[in-house]
Protein backbone atom coordinates (compact mmCIF):
# COMPACT_ATOMS: atom_id res chain seq x y z
CA UNK A 1 0.00 0.00 0.00
CA UNK A 2 1.74 3.12 -1.22
CA UNK A 3 -0.31 5.56 0.83
CA UNK A 4 0.24 3.83 4.13
CA UNK A 5 2.16 5.80 6.78
CA UNK A 6 1.58 3.86 9.97
CA UNK A 7 0.67 0.25 10.52
CA UNK A 8 0.48 -1.43 13.91
CA UNK A 9 0.09 -5.17 14.39
CA UNK A 10 -0.70 -7.10 17.54
CA UNK A 11 -0.14 -4.34 20.07
CA UNK A 12 -0.66 -5.72 23.58
CA UNK A 13 0.01 -4.22 26.96
CA UNK A 14 -0.73 -5.20 30.55
CA UNK A 15 -0.25 -3.33 33.79
CA UNK A 16 0.19 -6.00 36.43
CA UNK A 17 -2.78 -8.36 36.16
CA UNK A 18 -4.92 -6.17 33.93
CA UNK A 19 -4.69 -6.57 30.17
CA UNK A 20 -5.10 -3.01 28.93
CA UNK A 21 -4.50 -3.51 25.21
CA UNK A 22 -5.37 -6.81 23.60
CA UNK A 23 -3.81 -7.28 20.18
CA UNK A 24 -4.58 -3.96 18.52
CA UNK A 25 -4.22 -3.71 14.72
CA UNK A 26 -4.34 -0.29 13.18
CA UNK A 27 -3.31 1.33 9.96
CA UNK A 28 -3.17 4.96 8.97
CA UNK A 29 -2.80 6.34 5.46
CA UNK A 30 -0.90 9.53 4.72
CA UNK A 31 -3.12 12.52 5.23
CA UNK A 32 -5.67 10.60 7.26
CA UNK A 33 -7.31 12.23 10.24
CA UNK A 34 -8.50 9.55 12.61
CA UNK A 35 -10.59 10.11 15.71
CA UNK A 36 -10.47 7.55 18.49
CA UNK A 37 -13.52 7.35 20.71
CA UNK A 38 -14.24 5.15 23.67
CA UNK A 39 -15.28 5.11 27.31
CA UNK A 40 -12.88 5.98 30.10
CA UNK A 41 -10.42 3.18 30.73
CA UNK A 42 -10.76 1.73 27.22
CA UNK A 43 -6.99 2.01 26.72
CA UNK A 44 -6.93 4.94 24.29
CA UNK A 45 -4.16 6.83 26.06
CA UNK A 46 -2.17 3.65 26.59
CA UNK A 47 -2.39 2.84 22.88
CA UNK A 48 -1.11 6.27 21.88
CA UNK A 49 1.68 6.07 24.46
CA UNK A 50 2.77 2.62 23.30
CA UNK A 51 2.86 3.69 19.67
CA UNK A 52 4.95 6.73 20.66
CA UNK A 53 7.29 4.66 22.87
CA UNK A 54 6.34 6.64 25.97
CA UNK A 55 5.32 3.25 27.30
CA UNK A 56 6.85 -0.10 26.32
CA UNK A 57 4.34 -2.54 24.86
CA UNK A 58 4.45 -6.22 25.83
CA UNK A 59 4.09 -7.20 22.18
CA UNK A 60 3.47 -5.58 18.85
CA UNK A 61 5.17 -4.44 15.66
CA UNK A 62 4.92 -1.21 13.78
CA UNK A 63 5.86 0.06 10.36
CA UNK A 64 6.14 3.81 10.24
CA UNK A 65 7.18 5.62 7.08
CA UNK A 66 8.53 2.37 5.70
CA UNK A 67 10.67 1.57 8.77
CA UNK A 68 10.04 -1.47 10.96
CA UNK A 69 9.89 -1.07 14.73
CA UNK A 70 9.31 -3.48 17.57
CA UNK A 71 6.98 -1.80 20.02
CA UNK A 72 8.48 -3.93 22.77
CA UNK A 73 12.19 -3.49 22.24
CA UNK A 74 13.01 -0.76 19.76
CA UNK A 75 16.45 0.70 20.42
CA UNK A 76 16.99 4.21 21.65
CA UNK A 77 18.30 5.16 18.23
CA UNK A 78 15.23 3.82 16.47
CA UNK A 79 12.97 5.66 18.90
CA UNK A 80 14.83 8.89 18.26
CA UNK A 81 14.34 8.44 14.53
CA UNK A 82 10.62 7.87 15.06
CA UNK A 83 10.39 10.99 17.23
CA UNK A 84 12.02 13.11 14.57
CA UNK A 85 9.08 12.31 12.30
CA UNK A 86 6.24 12.64 14.78
CA UNK A 87 4.72 15.06 17.25
CA UNK A 88 2.70 14.46 20.41
CA UNK A 89 0.11 16.74 22.01
CA UNK A 90 -0.81 15.96 25.62
CA UNK A 91 -4.03 16.44 27.50
CA UNK A 92 -2.24 18.65 30.05
CA UNK A 93 -0.14 20.54 27.46
CA UNK A 94 3.10 19.72 29.30
CA UNK A 95 4.77 22.93 28.20
CA UNK A 96 8.29 23.59 29.49
CA UNK A 97 7.55 25.98 32.34
CA UNK A 98 10.93 27.67 32.23
CA UNK A 99 10.62 28.55 28.55
CA UNK A 100 8.52 31.20 26.84
CA UNK A 101 5.94 30.31 24.21
CA UNK A 102 8.61 30.80 21.56
CA UNK A 103 11.21 28.97 23.65
CA UNK A 104 8.92 25.97 23.92
CA UNK A 105 8.85 25.68 20.16
CA UNK A 106 12.54 26.34 19.53
CA UNK A 107 13.86 24.12 22.35
CA UNK A 108 13.66 20.87 20.42
CA UNK A 109 14.88 22.47 17.21
CA UNK A 110 17.97 23.86 18.92
CA UNK A 111 18.86 20.88 21.14
CA UNK A 112 17.68 17.87 19.16
CA UNK A 113 17.97 19.24 15.64
CA UNK A 114 21.02 21.44 16.19
CA UNK A 115 19.29 24.21 14.26
CA UNK A 116 20.92 27.66 14.61
CA UNK A 117 19.01 29.75 17.15
CA UNK A 118 18.06 32.47 14.68
CA UNK A 119 16.59 29.98 12.22
CA UNK A 120 14.73 28.19 14.99
CA UNK A 121 13.23 31.47 16.19
CA UNK A 122 12.15 32.45 12.72
CA UNK A 123 10.43 29.13 12.37
CA UNK A 124 8.95 29.39 15.86
CA UNK A 125 7.46 32.80 15.11
CA UNK A 126 5.91 31.50 11.89
CA UNK A 127 4.30 28.65 13.83
CA UNK A 128 3.02 31.00 16.54
CA UNK A 129 1.47 33.10 13.80
CA UNK A 130 -0.20 29.99 12.47
CA UNK A 131 -1.84 29.24 15.82
CA UNK A 132 -2.70 32.91 16.34
CA UNK A 133 -0.28 33.62 19.20
CA UNK A 134 2.42 35.73 17.60
CA UNK A 135 1.99 38.47 20.20
CA UNK A 136 2.42 35.98 23.06
CA UNK A 137 5.87 34.80 22.00
CA UNK A 138 7.50 36.17 25.16
CA UNK A 139 4.94 34.84 27.62
CA UNK A 140 5.67 31.97 29.98
CA UNK A 141 3.16 29.10 30.21
CA UNK A 142 1.97 30.37 33.60
CA UNK A 143 0.94 33.60 31.89
CA UNK A 144 -1.17 31.85 29.23
CA UNK A 145 -4.71 30.46 29.32
CA UNK A 146 -5.23 26.73 28.88
CA UNK A 147 -6.35 27.21 25.30
CA UNK A 148 -3.31 29.33 24.53
CA UNK A 149 -1.01 26.80 26.18
CA UNK A 150 -2.48 23.99 24.12
CA UNK A 151 -2.06 26.02 20.92
CA UNK A 152 1.61 26.56 21.81
CA UNK A 153 1.88 22.82 22.44
CA UNK A 154 0.45 22.13 18.99
CA UNK A 155 2.91 24.58 17.44
CA UNK A 156 5.69 22.79 19.32
CA UNK A 157 4.55 19.45 17.94
CA UNK A 158 4.57 20.93 14.43
CA UNK A 159 8.05 22.40 14.76
CA UNK A 160 9.98 19.45 13.41
CA UNK A 161 7.76 19.18 10.31
CA UNK A 162 6.43 15.82 11.46
CA UNK A 163 4.74 13.33 9.16
CA UNK A 164 2.14 12.68 11.81
CA UNK A 165 0.88 14.16 15.08
CA UNK A 166 -0.71 12.23 17.96
CA UNK A 167 -3.25 14.02 20.15
CA UNK A 168 -4.44 12.67 23.50
CA UNK A 169 -7.66 14.45 24.43
CA UNK A 170 -6.26 17.87 23.54
CA UNK A 171 -9.34 19.74 24.74
CA UNK A 172 -10.36 17.69 27.78
CA UNK A 173 -8.51 19.85 30.30
CA UNK A 174 -10.02 23.05 28.90
CA UNK A 175 -13.01 25.09 29.95
CA UNK A 176 -15.75 24.64 27.33
CA UNK A 177 -15.38 28.18 26.01
CA UNK A 178 -11.69 27.53 25.24
CA UNK A 179 -12.07 24.29 23.30
CA UNK A 180 -13.14 26.11 20.13
CA UNK A 181 -9.85 27.90 19.57
CA UNK A 182 -7.89 24.65 19.91
CA UNK A 183 -10.25 22.67 17.71
CA UNK A 184 -10.07 25.29 14.98
CA UNK A 185 -6.26 25.10 14.98
CA UNK A 186 -6.56 21.34 14.65
CA UNK A 187 -9.11 21.66 11.86
CA UNK A 188 -6.72 23.98 10.02
CA UNK A 189 -3.94 21.46 10.49
CA UNK A 190 -6.18 18.72 9.06
CA UNK A 191 -7.02 20.88 6.07
CA UNK A 192 -3.30 21.42 5.46
CA UNK A 193 -3.02 17.66 5.04
CA UNK A 194 -1.41 16.64 8.32
CA UNK A 195 -1.82 13.01 9.31
CA UNK A 196 -3.45 12.98 12.74
CA UNK A 197 -4.46 10.36 15.29
CA UNK A 198 -6.74 12.08 17.77
CA UNK A 199 -8.17 10.64 20.97
CA UNK A 200 -11.14 12.84 21.74
CA UNK A 201 -14.54 13.14 23.31
CA UNK A 202 -15.51 15.87 20.82
CA UNK A 203 -18.05 14.12 18.63
CA UNK A 204 -18.31 17.22 16.47
CA UNK A 205 -14.64 17.03 15.62
CA UNK A 206 -14.88 13.29 14.98
CA UNK A 207 -17.87 13.74 12.68
CA UNK A 208 -16.86 16.87 10.79
CA UNK A 209 -13.07 16.85 10.65
CA UNK A 210 -11.91 13.26 10.81
CA UNK A 211 -11.96 10.88 7.85
CA UNK A 212 -12.23 7.81 9.99
CA UNK A 213 -13.45 7.00 13.48
CA UNK A 214 -12.27 4.16 15.67
CA UNK A 215 -14.30 3.05 18.66
CA UNK A 216 -12.32 1.30 21.40
CA UNK A 217 -13.48 -0.58 24.44
CA UNK A 218 -11.73 -2.89 26.92
CA UNK A 219 -8.44 -2.75 25.08
CA UNK A 220 -9.82 -3.70 21.69
CA UNK A 221 -11.00 -1.91 18.59
CA UNK A 222 -14.73 -2.45 18.34
CA UNK A 223 -15.47 -0.46 15.22
CA UNK A 224 -13.30 1.22 12.59
CA UNK A 225 -15.25 3.06 9.89
CA UNK A 226 -15.31 6.17 7.72
CA UNK A 227 -16.74 8.95 9.85
CA UNK A 228 -19.94 9.35 7.84
CA UNK A 229 -20.79 5.69 8.16
CA UNK A 230 -19.64 5.56 11.78
CA UNK A 231 -22.23 8.08 12.87
CA UNK A 232 -25.07 7.24 10.49
CA UNK A 233 -24.85 3.49 10.27
CA UNK A 234 -22.45 1.80 12.71
CA UNK A 235 -22.04 -1.97 12.41
CA UNK A 236 -21.79 -2.87 16.07
CA UNK A 237 -24.44 -2.72 18.72
CA UNK A 238 -21.89 -1.46 21.28
CA UNK A 239 -21.08 1.50 19.07
CA UNK A 240 -24.74 2.44 18.81
CA UNK A 241 -25.12 2.18 22.57
CA UNK A 242 -22.04 4.34 23.11
CA UNK A 243 -23.25 7.01 20.70
CA UNK A 244 -26.68 6.94 22.34
CA UNK A 245 -25.16 7.87 25.71
CA UNK A 246 -23.81 11.04 24.11
CA UNK A 247 -27.06 12.00 22.45
CA UNK A 248 -28.97 11.56 25.70
CA UNK A 249 -26.83 14.21 27.40
CA UNK B 1 27.31 51.66 82.79
CA UNK B 2 29.85 50.30 80.34
CA UNK B 3 33.18 51.28 81.74
CA UNK B 4 35.72 53.08 79.60
CA UNK B 5 37.99 50.06 79.83
CA UNK B 6 35.29 47.71 78.54
CA UNK B 7 34.41 50.14 75.78
CA UNK B 8 38.03 50.15 74.67
CA UNK B 9 38.17 46.37 74.67
CA UNK B 10 35.00 46.11 72.59
CA UNK B 11 36.20 48.63 70.00
CA UNK B 12 39.64 47.03 69.67
CA UNK B 13 38.20 43.55 69.53
CA UNK B 14 35.63 44.49 66.91
CA UNK B 15 38.27 44.58 64.21
CA UNK B 16 40.14 41.64 65.69
CA UNK B 17 36.97 39.59 65.38
CA UNK B 18 35.70 41.01 62.10
CA UNK B 19 38.98 40.42 60.23
CA UNK B 20 39.02 36.64 60.83
CA UNK B 21 35.33 36.77 59.97
CA UNK B 22 36.16 38.22 56.58
CA UNK B 23 39.29 36.16 55.95
CA UNK B 24 38.19 32.83 57.48
CA UNK B 25 34.47 32.49 58.28
CA UNK B 26 33.25 33.91 54.98
CA UNK B 27 35.72 32.10 52.68
CA UNK B 28 35.19 28.86 54.62
CA UNK B 29 31.44 29.23 54.12
CA UNK B 30 31.56 30.19 50.45
CA UNK B 31 34.09 27.57 49.38
CA UNK B 32 32.43 24.80 51.37
CA UNK B 33 28.96 25.72 50.17
CA UNK B 34 30.05 25.88 46.53
CA UNK B 35 31.58 22.40 46.73
CA UNK B 36 28.53 21.19 48.66
CA UNK B 37 26.26 22.33 45.82
CA UNK B 38 28.22 20.31 43.28
CA UNK B 39 28.09 17.23 45.54
CA UNK B 40 24.40 17.79 46.24
CA UNK B 41 23.36 18.17 42.61
CA UNK B 42 25.23 15.03 41.59
CA UNK B 43 23.90 13.07 44.58
CA UNK B 44 20.34 14.21 43.91
CA UNK B 45 20.48 13.53 40.16
CA UNK B 46 21.91 10.05 40.63
CA UNK B 47 18.96 9.20 42.85
CA UNK B 48 16.40 10.98 40.67
CA UNK B 49 17.57 9.19 37.56
CA UNK B 50 17.70 5.89 39.46
CA UNK B 51 21.19 4.94 38.27
CA UNK B 52 21.71 1.49 39.75
CA UNK B 53 24.80 1.22 41.96
CA UNK B 54 25.41 4.95 42.25
CA UNK B 55 21.93 5.43 43.68
CA UNK B 56 22.74 3.07 46.56
CA UNK B 57 26.04 4.82 47.21
CA UNK B 58 24.29 8.19 47.25
CA UNK B 59 21.71 6.94 49.75
CA UNK B 60 24.42 5.48 51.97
CA UNK B 61 26.34 8.76 51.92
CA UNK B 62 23.29 10.80 52.89
CA UNK B 63 22.38 8.31 55.60
CA UNK B 64 25.82 8.35 57.25
CA UNK B 65 26.36 12.09 57.07
CA UNK B 66 22.92 13.04 58.33
CA UNK B 67 23.09 10.48 61.11
CA UNK B 68 26.34 11.68 62.72
CA UNK B 69 27.16 14.98 64.44
CA UNK B 70 29.06 17.59 62.48
CA UNK B 71 31.47 17.97 65.39
CA UNK B 72 32.25 14.26 65.33
CA UNK B 73 32.89 14.46 61.59
CA UNK B 74 35.32 17.35 62.15
CA UNK B 75 37.17 15.39 64.81
CA UNK B 76 37.38 12.22 62.72
CA UNK B 77 38.93 14.07 59.82
CA UNK B 78 41.25 16.37 61.73
CA UNK B 79 42.28 14.34 64.79
CA UNK B 80 41.41 10.85 63.59
CA UNK B 81 42.81 10.54 60.09
CA UNK B 82 46.43 11.31 61.16
CA UNK B 83 46.28 7.89 62.84
CA UNK B 84 46.33 6.31 59.42
CA UNK B 85 48.85 8.76 58.10
CA UNK B 86 46.49 11.34 56.57
CA UNK B 87 47.33 14.81 57.85
CA UNK B 88 45.23 17.70 56.66
CA UNK B 89 45.68 21.36 57.62
CA UNK B 90 42.87 22.88 59.68
CA UNK B 91 41.32 25.05 56.97
CA UNK B 92 41.18 22.40 54.22
CA UNK B 93 40.01 19.86 56.78
CA UNK B 94 37.14 22.18 57.69
CA UNK B 95 36.29 22.74 54.00
CA UNK B 96 36.20 19.00 53.39
CA UNK B 97 33.94 18.28 56.34
CA UNK B 98 31.58 21.20 55.79
CA UNK B 99 31.16 20.48 52.09
CA UNK B 100 30.55 16.78 52.62
CA UNK B 101 28.13 17.52 55.45
CA UNK B 102 26.20 20.24 53.64
CA UNK B 103 26.26 18.22 50.42
CA UNK B 104 24.19 15.49 52.06
CA UNK B 105 21.56 17.83 53.45
CA UNK B 106 21.27 19.88 50.26
CA UNK B 107 21.09 16.71 48.18
CA UNK B 108 17.83 15.90 49.92
CA UNK B 109 16.54 19.42 49.30
CA UNK B 110 17.41 19.25 45.61
CA UNK B 111 16.06 15.72 45.24
CA UNK B 112 12.72 16.83 46.62
CA UNK B 113 12.75 19.83 44.27
CA UNK B 114 13.47 17.56 41.28
CA UNK B 115 10.50 15.41 42.25
CA UNK B 116 8.36 18.53 42.43
CA UNK B 117 8.93 19.50 38.78
CA UNK B 118 5.86 18.34 36.84
CA UNK B 119 6.83 15.06 35.17
CA UNK B 120 4.93 15.54 31.93
CA UNK B 121 7.57 18.00 30.76
CA UNK B 122 10.07 15.17 30.57
CA UNK B 123 7.81 13.23 28.23
CA UNK B 124 7.23 16.35 26.16
CA UNK B 125 10.99 16.73 25.91
CA UNK B 126 11.34 13.12 24.79
CA UNK B 127 8.68 13.67 22.15
CA UNK B 128 10.54 16.59 20.60
CA UNK B 129 13.62 14.37 20.38
CA UNK B 130 15.66 15.65 23.31
CA UNK B 131 17.96 13.22 25.14
CA UNK B 132 17.52 12.48 28.84
CA UNK B 133 20.55 14.59 29.71
CA UNK B 134 19.32 17.52 27.65
CA UNK B 135 15.94 17.36 29.36
CA UNK B 136 17.52 17.27 32.81
CA UNK B 137 20.05 20.01 32.12
CA UNK B 138 17.81 22.45 30.29
CA UNK B 139 14.30 21.82 31.61
CA UNK B 140 14.15 19.94 34.91
CA UNK B 141 17.25 21.06 36.81
CA UNK B 142 16.74 24.81 36.29
CA UNK B 143 13.20 24.52 37.62
CA UNK B 144 14.30 22.36 40.52
CA UNK B 145 17.03 24.78 41.55
CA UNK B 146 14.50 27.58 41.51
CA UNK B 147 12.21 25.58 43.79
CA UNK B 148 15.17 24.73 46.02
CA UNK B 149 16.50 28.28 46.23
CA UNK B 150 14.76 29.35 49.47
CA UNK B 151 15.64 26.22 51.47
CA UNK B 152 19.20 26.28 50.12
CA UNK B 153 19.52 29.91 51.19
CA UNK B 154 18.48 28.83 54.66
CA UNK B 155 21.19 26.20 54.63
CA UNK B 156 23.78 28.75 53.61
CA UNK B 157 22.79 31.01 56.49
CA UNK B 158 22.91 28.09 58.91
CA UNK B 159 26.37 27.24 57.61
CA UNK B 160 27.77 30.68 58.42
CA UNK B 161 26.99 29.94 62.05
CA UNK B 162 28.09 26.31 61.94
CA UNK B 163 31.57 27.34 60.83
CA UNK B 164 32.14 28.39 64.45
CA UNK B 165 32.57 24.66 65.12
CA UNK B 166 35.79 24.84 63.12
CA UNK B 167 37.32 26.54 66.18
CA UNK B 168 37.47 23.02 67.61
CA UNK B 169 39.98 21.98 64.99
CA UNK B 170 42.12 25.12 65.42
CA UNK B 171 40.79 27.14 62.52
CA UNK B 172 41.16 30.75 63.71
CA UNK B 173 37.77 31.93 62.54
CA UNK B 174 35.65 34.51 64.35
CA UNK B 175 34.68 32.42 67.33
CA UNK B 176 38.22 31.23 68.01
CA UNK B 177 39.45 34.82 67.71
CA UNK B 178 36.87 35.87 70.29
CA UNK B 179 37.86 33.10 72.69
CA UNK B 180 41.43 34.30 72.55
CA UNK B 181 40.45 37.87 73.40
CA UNK B 182 38.29 36.62 76.27
CA UNK B 183 41.23 34.68 77.65
CA UNK B 184 43.25 37.89 77.71
CA UNK B 185 40.58 40.31 78.99
CA UNK B 186 38.14 38.25 81.11
CA UNK B 187 35.09 39.91 79.55
CA UNK B 188 33.19 36.87 78.27
CA UNK B 189 29.69 38.35 78.42
CA UNK B 190 30.38 41.47 76.38
CA UNK B 191 32.68 39.76 73.90
CA UNK B 192 30.50 36.73 73.18
CA UNK B 193 27.55 39.06 72.66
CA UNK B 194 29.74 41.11 70.34
CA UNK B 195 30.69 38.11 68.19
CA UNK B 196 27.05 37.05 68.19
CA UNK B 197 26.10 40.42 66.78
CA UNK B 198 28.69 40.10 64.03
CA UNK B 199 27.23 36.70 63.06
CA UNK B 200 23.84 38.38 63.07
CA UNK B 201 25.18 41.07 60.76
CA UNK B 202 26.51 38.49 58.29
CA UNK B 203 23.25 36.59 58.30
CA UNK B 204 21.23 39.75 57.83
CA UNK B 205 23.22 40.60 54.72
CA UNK B 206 22.64 37.06 53.38
CA UNK B 207 18.93 37.26 54.10
CA UNK B 208 18.78 40.47 52.08
CA UNK B 209 20.63 38.79 49.21
CA UNK B 210 18.19 35.89 49.41
CA UNK B 211 15.26 38.28 48.97
CA UNK B 212 16.89 39.88 45.95
CA UNK B 213 17.67 36.46 44.51
CA UNK B 214 14.12 35.27 44.96
CA UNK B 215 12.77 38.35 43.24
CA UNK B 216 15.14 37.83 40.29
CA UNK B 217 14.11 34.20 40.00
CA UNK B 218 10.47 35.24 39.86
CA UNK B 219 11.10 35.86 36.16
CA UNK B 220 9.07 33.04 34.68
CA UNK B 221 5.86 33.94 36.21
CA UNK B 222 5.31 31.60 39.19
N1 LIG C 1 0.81 3.39 34.47
C1 LIG C 1 -0.26 2.60 34.73
N2 LIG C 1 -0.22 1.68 35.69
C2 LIG C 1 -1.27 0.88 35.94
N3 LIG C 1 -2.44 0.95 35.28
C3 LIG C 1 -2.55 1.86 34.31
C4 LIG C 1 -1.47 2.75 33.97
N4 LIG C 1 -1.88 3.55 32.96
C5 LIG C 1 -3.14 3.18 32.66
N5 LIG C 1 -3.54 2.18 33.47
C6 LIG C 1 -4.86 1.52 33.41
O1 LIG C 1 -5.10 1.16 32.10
C7 LIG C 1 -6.47 1.32 31.76
C8 LIG C 1 -6.59 2.12 30.50
O2 LIG C 1 -6.11 3.42 30.75
P1 LIG C 1 -6.04 4.54 29.64
O3 LIG C 1 -5.51 5.74 30.29
O4 LIG C 1 -5.32 4.03 28.46
O5 LIG C 1 -7.56 4.72 29.28
P2 LIG C 1 -8.25 5.83 28.38
O6 LIG C 1 -9.04 5.10 27.36
O7 LIG C 1 -7.24 6.80 27.90
O8 LIG C 1 -9.26 6.50 29.40
P3 LIG C 1 -9.65 8.06 29.60
O9 LIG C 1 -10.76 8.34 28.63
O10 LIG C 1 -10.14 8.09 31.01
O11 LIG C 1 -8.45 8.86 29.37
C9 LIG C 1 -7.14 1.95 32.97
O12 LIG C 1 -7.82 0.94 33.66
C10 LIG C 1 -5.98 2.45 33.79
O13 LIG C 1 -6.29 2.39 35.16
MG1 LIG D 1 -6.85 8.82 28.29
Amino acid sequence: MAGELLSVKGLSKSFGEGKILDGIDLSVARGDVIAILGPSGAGKTTMLRCISFLERADAGDMIFDGVDYSLRDASRKEILEFRRKTGFVFQNYNLFRNRTALGNITEGLITARKMPKADAEEKGMALLRKVGLEDKHGSYPSELSGGQQQRVAIARAMASDPLMIFFDEPTSALDPELTGEVLSVMRQLAEDGMTMLVVTHELGFAENVSDRVIFMENGSIVEDAPSGKFFSDPEKKRTREFLATFIER
Amino acid sequence: MISERLMGILVDSFWNILIPGLTMTIPLTIISFAIAMVIAIITALVQFAGIKVLKEIARFYVWVVRGTPLLVQLFVVFYGLPNIGILIDPFPAAVIVFSINEGAYSAETIRAALEAVPRGQMEAGECVGMTYLQIIRRIVLPQALRIAFPPLSNSLIAMVKDTSLAANITVTEMFMATQRIVARTYEPLALYIEVGLIYLLFCTVLTRLQRIGERRLGAYGG
